[in-house]
């Protein structure tokens, strides 16, 4: 018998089984994207690899762009999930970068077609991944103000010291071959970075610390 | 958790919401000093001056980016 509670149940239920398949595209678009990189995936591969016919993909995504910029936006989320975790504890710039490699390291293979492809992606990709960028330098510049102020990080532009990190993390991560064959280089190499740049942008006083 | 309208933050400590008031639907970023919701063009401007500021970018593409980044969020997707 169909009652009124039992009618929003399986309504609920609608809406979880939707989110799930949204989901499992996202991930299957995101490896896909990793393996044989962006422009080259088409979305006939997605469904399949999702397991799903092409139509019901299309009814997620209708264009490719649209799924493309939901995986970066999906992201984004994540990584500004972290992120805000973070810097409502005050954990300072330490904690800050380490966040960073922690979301990328999730998704390094296609945060580095992204990388690869950017130049030739459609401009609603390319914003995207500015948003992303922007709220990660929220949190950076916070921190290193914050450091700043307590006289552990020294004083400097803060779009300078946010673009050495940025420029030091794409750098290996857009010639990972060379610095991890086969590896997951944020994994092997993240530590090193971290270390290296809070050495360069620190006082010297005190390690900015976690 | 609740998301700011105006600019995607997510709210959760009084801290986070304008003057601590937890009714509203936008951030302490987006709220004037009386706690009133700002304009989408003070908000535009901030948001450029703030991408400008923290990325170095060209305060032409800056502005750009805040546009579409504002584009995306409930609060302005009729302003444009
Ligand atoms: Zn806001």
């Amino acid at each position: 018998m169909l009652t009124e509670q039992s009618v929003i149940i399986q309504g609920t239920k609608r809406s979880q089984q939707k989110a799930a398949t949204r989901e499992t595209i996202l991930r299957s678009a995101r490896s896909l994207y990793a393996e044989r990189g962006i422009a080259a995936t088409r979305s006939a591969a997605v469904a399949q690899a999702a397991g799903l016919a092409h139509g019901t993909l299309f009814l997620h995504f209708p264009r490719q762009e649209e799924l493309l910029v939901a995986v970066i936006e999906d992201f984004g989320e994540g990584l500004c999930r972290r992120l805000h975790e973070l810097s409502a504890g005050g954990r300072g710039l330490r904690a800050c970068l380490e966040a960073h490699l922690a979301g990328l390291r999730e998704v390094e293979g296609f945060y580095a077609a992204l990388l690869t492809e950017a130049g030739h992606l459609p401009e609603a990709a390319r914003l995207s991944l500015l948003m992303v960028q922007s709220t990660l330098s929220w949190h950076i510049a916070a921190a290193a103000e914050a450091g700043m102020e307590a006289g552990t990080i020294r004083r400097q532009p803060v779009h300078l010291l946010f673009n050495t990190w940025i420029g030091l993390v794409h750098h290996y991560l857009a010639n990972r071959e060379l610095f991890a064959p086969g590896a997951l280089v944020l994994e092997r190499r993240g530590g090193e970075l971290v270390e290296h740049y809070l050495g360069l942008v620190s006082t010297g006083d005190r390690i900015e610390g976690g | 958790m609740k998301l700011c309208v105006a600019c995607g933050m997510p709210m959760e400590g009084d801290g986070d919401f304008p003057l601590g008031d937890r009714s509203k639907d936008y951030c302490v970023h987006c709220a004037r000093p009386d706690g009133s919701m700002q304009s989408y063009e003070e908000k535009a401007q901030s948001l450029a001056a703030f991408v400008a500021r923290s990325q170095g970018l060209d305060p032409g593409q800056a502005r750009k980016a805040a546009e579409a980044m504002m584009g995306r969020l409930p609060a302005w997707k009729a302003a444009r």
